[in-house]
Protein backbone atom coordinates (compact mmCIF):
# COMPACT_ATOMS: atom_id res chain seq x y z
CA UNK A 1 0.00 0.00 0.00
CA UNK A 2 1.26 3.28 -1.04
CA UNK A 3 1.23 6.14 1.42
CA UNK A 4 3.23 8.87 -0.36
CA UNK A 5 4.82 9.60 -3.58
CA UNK A 6 7.67 12.41 -4.55
CA UNK A 7 9.57 13.34 -7.30
CA UNK A 8 13.23 13.60 -7.14
CA UNK A 9 15.34 15.87 -8.98
CA UNK A 10 19.29 15.50 -9.26
CA UNK A 11 21.57 18.19 -10.87
CA UNK A 12 18.18 20.33 -11.83
CA UNK A 13 16.46 17.91 -13.98
CA UNK A 14 13.57 15.61 -12.67
CA UNK A 15 14.43 12.10 -12.10
CA UNK A 16 13.13 8.98 -13.70
CA UNK A 17 12.90 7.27 -10.22
CA UNK A 18 9.60 7.88 -7.64
CA UNK A 19 10.82 8.39 -3.78
CA UNK A 20 7.63 6.05 -2.58
CA UNK A 21 6.76 5.78 1.00
CA UNK A 22 4.67 2.75 1.58
CA UNK A 23 2.02 1.90 4.36
CA UNK A 24 4.64 -0.26 6.42
CA UNK A 25 7.35 2.78 6.47
CA UNK A 26 9.56 1.60 4.02
CA UNK A 27 11.20 4.26 1.68
CA UNK A 28 11.98 3.06 -1.35
CA UNK A 29 12.76 4.68 -5.47
CA UNK A 30 10.80 3.51 -7.92
CA UNK A 31 11.58 3.78 -12.02
CA UNK A 32 9.16 5.38 -14.24
CA UNK A 33 8.99 1.75 -15.81
CA UNK A 34 5.66 0.39 -16.57
CA UNK A 35 6.79 -3.18 -16.64
CA UNK A 36 7.46 -2.39 -12.93
CA UNK A 37 4.42 -3.48 -10.54
CA UNK A 38 5.32 -0.78 -8.16
CA UNK A 39 5.09 1.71 -11.11
CA UNK A 40 2.09 -0.36 -11.83
CA UNK A 41 0.38 0.46 -8.43
CA UNK A 42 1.60 4.56 -8.40
CA UNK A 43 -0.32 4.91 -12.04
CA UNK A 44 -3.51 3.07 -9.84
CA UNK A 45 -3.00 5.19 -7.03
CA UNK A 46 -2.60 8.06 -9.16
CA UNK A 47 -5.93 7.13 -10.81
CA UNK A 48 -7.44 6.65 -7.81
CA UNK A 49 -6.99 10.43 -7.35
CA UNK A 50 -4.13 10.96 -5.37
CA UNK A 51 -1.29 12.99 -6.17
CA UNK A 52 2.58 12.55 -6.51
CA UNK A 53 4.48 15.55 -4.65
CA UNK A 54 6.76 17.93 -5.90
CA UNK A 55 10.64 17.39 -5.15
CA UNK A 56 11.74 19.17 -1.71
CA UNK B 1 5.11 -47.93 -15.77
CA UNK B 2 8.60 -48.95 -16.57
CA UNK B 3 10.74 -46.73 -19.30
CA UNK B 4 12.36 -48.45 -22.01
CA UNK B 5 15.51 -50.67 -21.68
CA UNK B 6 17.83 -51.60 -23.42
CA UNK B 7 19.36 -55.34 -23.93
CA UNK B 8 22.15 -56.07 -26.81
CA UNK B 9 20.38 -59.27 -27.09
CA UNK B 10 16.69 -58.09 -27.34
CA UNK B 11 16.70 -54.57 -28.31
CA UNK B 12 15.29 -52.14 -27.47
CA UNK B 13 11.92 -53.28 -25.15
CA UNK B 14 9.39 -51.61 -23.02
CA UNK B 15 7.51 -48.26 -23.52
CA UNK B 16 9.50 -44.78 -24.84
CA UNK B 17 9.19 -41.84 -22.46
CA UNK B 18 7.93 -39.87 -25.17
CA UNK B 19 4.93 -42.56 -25.98
CA UNK B 20 4.32 -41.97 -22.53
CA UNK B 21 3.04 -38.43 -22.75
CA UNK B 22 0.75 -36.30 -25.53
CA UNK B 23 3.57 -32.95 -25.34
CA UNK B 24 4.81 -32.46 -28.64
CA UNK B 25 7.56 -29.93 -27.50
CA UNK B 26 10.23 -32.04 -25.43
CA UNK B 27 12.12 -30.16 -22.79
CA UNK B 28 14.99 -32.58 -22.50
CA UNK B 29 17.79 -30.75 -20.09
CA UNK B 30 16.08 -27.37 -19.96
CA UNK B 31 15.90 -25.42 -16.60
CA UNK B 32 12.61 -26.07 -14.32
CA UNK B 33 9.88 -23.66 -15.67
CA UNK B 34 8.94 -23.20 -11.94
CA UNK B 35 11.79 -21.11 -10.21
CA UNK B 36 12.22 -22.01 -7.24
CA UNK B 37 9.82 -25.27 -7.01
CA UNK B 38 11.96 -26.66 -4.39
CA UNK B 39 11.46 -23.67 -2.06
CA UNK B 40 14.95 -23.19 -1.53
CA UNK B 41 15.81 -20.08 -1.46
CA UNK B 42 14.09 -17.50 0.88
CA UNK B 43 16.00 -14.20 0.34
CA UNK B 44 13.55 -12.09 1.72
CA UNK B 45 12.82 -14.09 5.25
CA UNK B 46 12.82 -17.22 6.26
CA UNK B 47 9.78 -16.90 8.31
CA UNK B 48 6.99 -13.80 8.34
CA UNK B 49 4.56 -13.69 10.75
CA UNK B 50 0.74 -11.27 11.52
CA UNK B 51 0.47 -11.50 7.24
CA UNK B 52 -2.49 -9.89 6.00
CA UNK B 53 -1.59 -8.37 3.26
CA UNK B 54 -0.16 -9.07 -0.24
CA UNK B 55 3.36 -9.51 -0.53
CA UNK B 56 6.30 -11.53 -1.37
CA UNK B 57 6.79 -12.35 2.39
CA UNK B 58 9.59 -15.41 2.93
CA UNK B 59 10.53 -17.92 -0.67
CA UNK B 60 11.29 -16.06 -3.68
CA UNK B 61 8.81 -16.09 -6.37
CA UNK B 62 6.09 -17.20 -4.35
CA UNK B 63 3.39 -14.63 -3.39
CA UNK B 64 0.77 -13.87 -0.83
CA UNK B 65 -2.80 -13.01 -2.09
CA UNK B 66 -4.89 -11.94 -0.08
CA UNK B 67 -7.98 -10.35 1.46
CA UNK B 68 -9.54 -10.46 4.76
CA UNK B 69 -9.48 -14.18 5.06
CA UNK B 70 -7.66 -15.14 8.33
CA UNK B 71 -3.98 -13.62 9.36
CA UNK B 72 -0.86 -16.29 8.97
CA UNK B 73 2.61 -17.02 9.24
CA UNK B 74 4.30 -17.76 6.48
CA UNK B 75 7.82 -20.06 6.89
CA UNK B 76 10.37 -22.18 4.85
CA UNK B 77 10.06 -25.06 6.26
CA UNK B 78 12.14 -28.08 6.71
CA UNK B 79 8.95 -30.40 6.77
CA UNK B 80 9.15 -32.29 3.65
CA UNK B 81 8.36 -35.90 1.56
CA UNK B 82 9.92 -38.20 3.02
CA UNK B 83 13.00 -39.61 0.30
CA UNK B 84 12.14 -37.21 -2.66
CA UNK B 85 15.71 -34.91 -2.50
CA UNK B 86 13.86 -32.00 -1.31
CA UNK B 87 14.83 -30.19 1.84
CA UNK B 88 12.62 -27.21 2.21
CA UNK B 89 8.87 -26.44 2.32
CA UNK B 90 6.59 -23.58 1.91
CA UNK B 91 4.24 -23.13 5.10
CA UNK B 92 1.53 -21.32 5.91
CA UNK B 93 0.26 -21.32 9.21
CA UNK B 94 -3.67 -19.89 10.68
CA UNK B 95 -3.02 -17.76 13.32
CA UNK B 96 -6.53 -15.83 13.31
CA UNK B 97 -9.28 -17.71 12.35
CA UNK B 98 -11.61 -16.43 10.11
CA UNK B 99 -14.44 -19.28 10.01
CA UNK B 100 -17.21 -17.27 8.07
CA UNK B 101 -15.48 -15.24 5.00
CA UNK B 102 -17.11 -12.58 4.34
CA UNK B 103 -18.60 -13.15 -0.52
CA UNK B 104 -14.99 -10.90 -1.28
CA UNK B 105 -12.93 -12.64 1.05
CA UNK B 106 -9.82 -14.81 -0.38
CA UNK B 107 -6.63 -16.09 0.38
CA UNK B 108 -4.41 -17.57 -2.27
CA UNK B 109 -0.39 -18.13 -2.97
CA UNK B 110 0.87 -18.07 -5.80
CA UNK B 111 3.89 -17.61 -8.64
CA UNK B 112 3.77 -15.71 -11.91
CA UNK B 113 5.70 -15.97 -14.66
CA UNK B 114 7.05 -13.73 -18.08
CA UNK B 115 4.86 -14.59 -21.43
CA UNK B 116 8.21 -14.84 -23.03
CA UNK B 117 9.02 -18.10 -21.30
CA UNK B 118 5.38 -19.93 -21.81
CA UNK B 119 5.56 -19.51 -25.58
CA UNK B 120 6.03 -23.40 -25.60
CA UNK B 121 2.80 -23.81 -25.17
CA UNK B 122 1.59 -21.74 -27.99
CA UNK B 123 -1.18 -20.64 -26.16
CA UNK B 124 -3.90 -18.97 -28.48
CA UNK B 125 -3.19 -21.29 -31.79
CA UNK B 126 -4.45 -24.46 -33.01
CA UNK B 127 -1.34 -26.20 -31.95
CA UNK B 128 -2.00 -25.47 -28.15
CA UNK B 129 0.08 -27.49 -25.53
CA UNK B 130 -2.19 -28.96 -22.31
CA UNK B 131 -0.42 -27.90 -19.16
CA UNK B 132 0.33 -30.46 -16.24
CA UNK B 133 1.17 -28.60 -13.09
CA UNK B 134 2.76 -31.07 -9.98
CA UNK B 135 3.34 -30.55 -6.41
CA UNK B 136 3.86 -32.00 -2.87
CA UNK B 137 1.25 -30.75 -0.58
CA UNK B 138 0.68 -31.86 2.98
CA UNK B 139 -2.59 -29.86 5.27
CA UNK B 140 -4.11 -30.57 8.97
CA UNK B 141 -7.40 -30.09 6.44
CA UNK B 142 -8.96 -32.58 4.28
CA UNK B 143 -10.80 -32.47 1.43
CA UNK B 144 -11.20 -30.46 -1.94
CA UNK B 145 -8.13 -27.82 -2.68
CA UNK B 146 -8.27 -25.47 -5.72
CA UNK B 147 -5.32 -24.82 -7.90
CA UNK B 148 -6.32 -22.28 -10.86
CA UNK B 149 -4.10 -21.08 -14.09
CA UNK B 150 -4.99 -17.27 -14.47
CA UNK B 151 -3.98 -16.08 -18.26
CA UNK B 152 -3.45 -12.09 -17.18
CA UNK B 153 -2.60 -11.59 -20.99
CA UNK B 154 -5.93 -12.67 -22.01
CA UNK B 155 -8.18 -12.57 -18.30
CA UNK B 156 -9.02 -15.92 -19.27
CA UNK B 157 -8.84 -18.88 -16.08
CA UNK B 158 -9.23 -22.37 -15.31
CA UNK B 159 -9.29 -24.06 -12.55
CA UNK B 160 -8.99 -28.25 -11.24
CA UNK B 161 -9.64 -29.65 -7.60
CA UNK B 162 -7.26 -31.64 -5.81
CA UNK B 163 -7.94 -33.76 -3.15
CA UNK B 164 -6.18 -33.84 0.37
CA UNK B 165 -7.25 -37.45 1.41
CA UNK B 166 -5.51 -37.86 4.52
CA UNK B 167 -4.36 -34.99 7.48
CA UNK B 168 -1.05 -33.74 8.01
CA UNK B 169 0.48 -36.37 5.57
CA UNK B 170 2.63 -35.69 2.17
CA UNK B 171 0.45 -36.73 -0.89
CA UNK B 172 2.12 -35.57 -4.49
CA UNK B 173 -0.38 -34.43 -6.83
CA UNK B 174 -0.48 -34.51 -10.73
CA UNK B 175 -3.31 -31.63 -11.98
CA UNK B 176 -3.70 -31.87 -16.11
CA UNK B 177 -4.87 -28.30 -17.13
CA UNK B 178 -6.33 -28.03 -21.25
CA UNK B 179 -4.71 -26.90 -23.69
CA UNK B 180 -6.25 -23.14 -24.73
CA UNK B 181 -6.47 -21.96 -28.88
CA UNK B 182 -7.67 -19.01 -27.68
CA UNK B 183 -5.69 -15.53 -26.58
CA UNK B 184 -1.77 -16.24 -26.77
CA UNK B 185 1.08 -15.18 -24.26
CA UNK B 186 2.65 -11.66 -24.93
CA UNK B 187 6.02 -12.67 -25.73
CA UNK B 188 7.81 -9.94 -23.79
CA UNK B 189 8.86 -9.36 -20.11
CA UNK B 190 4.83 -8.89 -18.77
CA UNK B 191 3.20 -11.13 -16.15
CA UNK B 192 1.36 -13.54 -18.81
CA UNK B 193 0.79 -16.29 -16.20
CA UNK B 194 -0.22 -17.12 -12.56
CA UNK B 195 -0.76 -20.49 -10.90
CA UNK B 196 -3.06 -19.97 -7.77
CA UNK B 197 -3.26 -22.14 -4.83
CA UNK B 198 -6.52 -21.24 -3.11
CA UNK B 199 -6.38 -21.79 0.39
CA UNK B 200 -10.28 -20.50 1.71
CA UNK B 201 -12.42 -17.96 -0.14
CA UNK B 202 -15.71 -16.60 -0.16
CA UNK B 203 -18.93 -17.28 -2.42
CA UNK B 204 -17.92 -14.40 -4.84
CA UNK B 205 -14.95 -16.62 -5.98
CA UNK B 206 -17.33 -20.15 -5.46
CA UNK B 207 -20.77 -19.60 -5.90
CA UNK B 208 -20.67 -21.02 -9.35
CA UNK B 209 -19.70 -23.99 -11.28
CA UNK B 210 -15.98 -24.85 -10.79
CA UNK B 211 -14.45 -23.78 -14.51
CA UNK B 212 -12.30 -26.87 -15.75
CA UNK B 213 -11.87 -25.78 -19.31
CA UNK B 214 -10.12 -22.20 -20.13
CA UNK B 215 -12.78 -19.32 -20.70
CA UNK B 216 -12.80 -15.91 -20.17
CA UNK B 217 -12.74 -15.09 -16.32
CA UNK B 218 -16.15 -15.97 -13.99
CA UNK B 219 -14.82 -15.20 -10.51
CA UNK B 220 -18.11 -17.51 -9.33
CA UNK B 221 -16.27 -19.99 -11.07
CA UNK B 222 -13.13 -20.23 -9.77
CA UNK B 223 -12.68 -21.49 -6.88
CA UNK B 224 -15.42 -23.56 -6.11
CA UNK B 225 -15.59 -26.10 -3.77
CA UNK B 226 -12.47 -24.92 -1.67
CA UNK B 227 -12.22 -25.73 2.01
CA UNK B 228 -11.73 -23.25 4.28
CA UNK B 229 -8.09 -23.19 5.51
CA UNK B 230 -8.46 -20.11 7.43
CA UNK B 231 -11.48 -21.46 9.69
CA UNK B 232 -9.34 -22.82 12.08
CA UNK B 233 -6.18 -21.97 13.92
CA UNK B 234 -4.85 -25.48 14.02
CA UNK B 235 -4.76 -25.19 9.97
CA UNK B 236 -2.01 -25.72 8.33
CA UNK B 237 -0.55 -25.88 4.45
CA UNK B 238 2.55 -27.14 3.16
CA UNK B 239 3.87 -27.38 -0.22
CA UNK B 240 6.91 -27.96 -1.83
CA UNK B 241 8.42 -29.80 -5.14
CA UNK B 242 6.11 -27.72 -7.54
CA UNK B 243 7.04 -28.43 -11.10
CA UNK B 244 4.87 -27.39 -14.70
CA UNK B 245 5.04 -29.49 -17.86
CA UNK B 246 4.14 -29.00 -21.21
CA UNK B 247 1.62 -31.54 -22.02
CA UNK B 248 -0.09 -34.08 -20.11
CA UNK B 249 1.24 -36.49 -18.07
CA UNK B 250 0.11 -39.10 -15.14
CA UNK B 251 1.51 -39.82 -11.75
CA UNK B 252 3.33 -42.98 -13.88
CA UNK B 253 4.96 -40.63 -17.06
CA UNK B 254 5.87 -37.38 -14.94
CA UNK B 255 9.50 -36.74 -15.49
CA UNK B 256 11.74 -36.37 -13.05
CA UNK B 257 11.82 -33.21 -10.87
CA UNK B 258 14.41 -31.07 -12.01
CA UNK B 259 16.58 -30.49 -9.45
CA UNK B 260 19.20 -27.93 -9.57
CA UNK B 261 21.65 -26.45 -7.51
CA UNK B 262 21.46 -23.57 -5.15
CA UNK B 263 23.50 -21.10 -7.29
CA UNK B 264 21.74 -21.89 -10.24
CA UNK B 265 18.90 -21.25 -8.60
CA UNK B 266 19.20 -18.10 -6.75
CA UNK B 267 20.64 -16.68 -9.84
CA UNK B 268 17.09 -17.14 -11.35
CA UNK B 269 15.20 -15.47 -8.70
CA UNK B 270 17.76 -12.95 -8.85
CA UNK B 271 16.41 -11.94 -11.93
CA UNK B 272 13.08 -10.52 -10.13
CA UNK B 273 14.93 -10.17 -6.20
CA UNK B 274 18.75 -9.12 -5.41
CA UNK B 275 19.91 -8.31 -1.90
CA UNK B 276 23.50 -6.91 -1.36
CA UNK B 277 22.86 -8.30 2.29
CA UNK B 278 24.24 -11.68 3.27
CA UNK B 279 22.30 -14.61 2.14
CA UNK B 280 20.47 -16.00 5.81
CA UNK B 281 20.28 -12.43 6.56
CA UNK B 282 16.71 -10.52 6.54
CA UNK B 283 17.00 -7.34 4.73
CA UNK B 284 16.45 -4.53 7.32
CA UNK B 285 18.27 -0.99 8.61
CA UNK B 286 20.74 -1.30 11.36
CA UNK B 287 22.25 -4.42 9.71
CA UNK B 288 26.23 -5.17 10.10
CA UNK B 289 27.28 -3.98 5.78
CA UNK B 290 31.11 -4.28 4.84
CA UNK B 291 31.63 -0.16 5.22
CA UNK B 292 33.24 -0.11 1.66
CA UNK B 293 30.92 1.52 -0.83
CA UNK B 294 32.86 4.48 -2.01
CA UNK B 295 30.53 7.58 -2.74
CA UNK B 296 32.40 11.20 -4.76
CA UNK B 297 31.33 14.10 -4.03
CA UNK B 298 30.92 16.75 -7.17
CA UNK B 299 29.86 19.03 -5.69
CA UNK B 300 30.04 18.86 -1.79
CA UNK B 301 26.53 18.80 -1.06
CA UNK B 302 25.49 15.22 -3.19
CA UNK B 303 27.48 12.13 -3.12
CA UNK B 304 27.26 9.22 -6.18
CA UNK B 305 28.32 5.41 -6.28
CA UNK B 306 27.14 2.85 -9.07
CA UNK B 307 26.64 -0.53 -8.46
CA UNK B 308 26.42 -3.42 -10.94
CA UNK B 309 23.91 -5.99 -10.28
CA UNK B 310 24.62 -9.47 -9.87
CA UNK B 311 22.19 -10.68 -12.60
CA UNK B 312 20.07 -9.03 -15.33
CA UNK B 313 16.79 -7.87 -13.51
CA UNK B 314 13.13 -9.02 -15.53
CA UNK B 315 12.68 -4.91 -15.89
CA UNK B 316 14.14 -1.46 -13.88
CA UNK B 317 13.96 -2.55 -9.96
CA UNK B 318 12.36 -0.51 -7.04
CA UNK B 319 15.49 -0.32 -4.90
CA UNK B 320 15.52 0.50 -1.44
CA UNK B 321 18.57 1.44 0.65
CA UNK B 322 19.05 0.42 4.28
CA UNK B 323 21.57 2.34 6.56
CA UNK B 324 23.89 -0.14 8.36
CA UNK B 325 24.84 -0.64 11.82
CA UNK B 326 27.20 2.20 12.49
CA UNK B 327 25.26 4.36 13.11
CA UNK B 328 21.61 3.87 15.16
CA UNK B 329 19.54 6.68 14.50
CA UNK B 330 18.00 8.40 11.73
CA UNK B 331 15.39 6.87 8.81
CA UNK B 332 15.86 3.50 8.80
CA UNK B 333 15.18 2.97 4.85
CA UNK B 334 16.44 5.55 2.04
CA UNK B 335 19.20 6.84 3.86
CA UNK B 336 22.60 5.26 4.42
CA UNK B 337 25.85 5.72 6.94
CA UNK B 338 28.89 8.51 5.87
CA UNK B 339 32.09 8.70 7.29
CA UNK B 340 33.66 12.36 7.93
CA UNK B 341 35.09 13.69 10.56
CA UNK B 342 35.79 10.87 12.41
CA UNK B 343 32.40 9.51 13.12
CA UNK B 344 29.68 7.95 10.97
CA UNK B 345 26.56 9.87 9.71
CA UNK B 346 22.98 9.03 8.99
CA UNK B 347 22.05 10.99 5.51
CA UNK B 348 19.44 10.61 3.04
CA UNK B 349 20.72 7.68 0.33
CA UNK B 350 18.36 7.00 -2.63
CA UNK B 351 18.49 5.85 -6.38
CA UNK B 352 18.85 8.52 -8.86
CA UNK B 353 18.82 5.81 -11.89
CA UNK B 354 17.81 2.05 -11.57
CA UNK B 355 17.88 -0.26 -15.09
CA UNK B 356 18.09 -3.48 -15.81
CA UNK B 357 21.84 -4.11 -14.91
CA UNK B 358 22.56 -1.66 -12.57
CA UNK B 359 21.83 1.11 -10.08
CA UNK B 360 23.12 4.61 -9.01
CA UNK B 361 22.87 5.81 -5.52
CA UNK B 362 22.83 9.71 -4.44
CA UNK B 363 23.57 10.88 -1.08
CA UNK B 364 23.09 14.33 0.46
CA UNK B 365 24.27 16.55 2.95
CA UNK B 366 26.25 19.58 3.21
CA UNK B 367 29.02 18.21 4.98
CA UNK B 368 29.99 16.17 1.68
CA UNK B 369 33.65 18.13 0.42
CA UNK B 370 34.09 18.74 -3.37
CA UNK B 371 35.84 16.88 -4.82
CA UNK B 372 35.65 14.39 -1.91
CA UNK B 373 35.05 10.79 -1.43
CA UNK B 374 33.47 9.42 1.42
CA UNK B 375 33.02 5.82 2.63
CA UNK B 376 28.98 4.41 3.02
CA UNK B 377 27.64 1.63 5.76
CA UNK B 378 24.44 0.33 3.53
CA UNK B 379 22.76 -1.76 1.79
CA UNK B 380 20.03 -2.17 -0.81
CA UNK B 381 17.17 -4.32 -2.10
CA UNK B 382 16.01 -4.33 -5.88
CA UNK B 383 12.89 -5.75 -6.80
CA UNK B 384 11.82 -6.25 -10.18
CA UNK B 385 9.11 -9.05 -9.34
CA UNK B 386 6.56 -9.16 -11.64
Amino acid sequence: MISQVQKLVFMGEESKMLKVTFSNGIESCVPKDEANKDYQEILQWVADGNTIQEAD
Amino acid sequence: MAFATIDLTKGITGVLPSANATYSTPRLNAQPLIINGDMAVAQRATSTSSITSDGFHTLDRFQTHISSLGTWTQSQDTDVPSGQGFANSLKMDCTTADASPSAGDFCIIRTKFEGQDLQLFKKGTSNAEKFTLAFWVKSSKTGTHIVELFDIDNSRTVSQAYTISSADTWEKKVVNFPADTTGAFGDDNGRSLDIQFWLGTGTTYSSGTLQTTWAGQTNANRAVGQVNLADSTSNNWYITGLQLEVGEYTSSTLPPFQHESYEDNLQRCQRYYEKSFEQGTTPAAGTSAPDGRVFGSWDGASARTQIDFATTKRASPTVTVYRGSNAGSGTATGTANFIYSGAWNNHTCVSNHADDSQVSLTGSTSNFTTNGAFVADMNFTADAEL
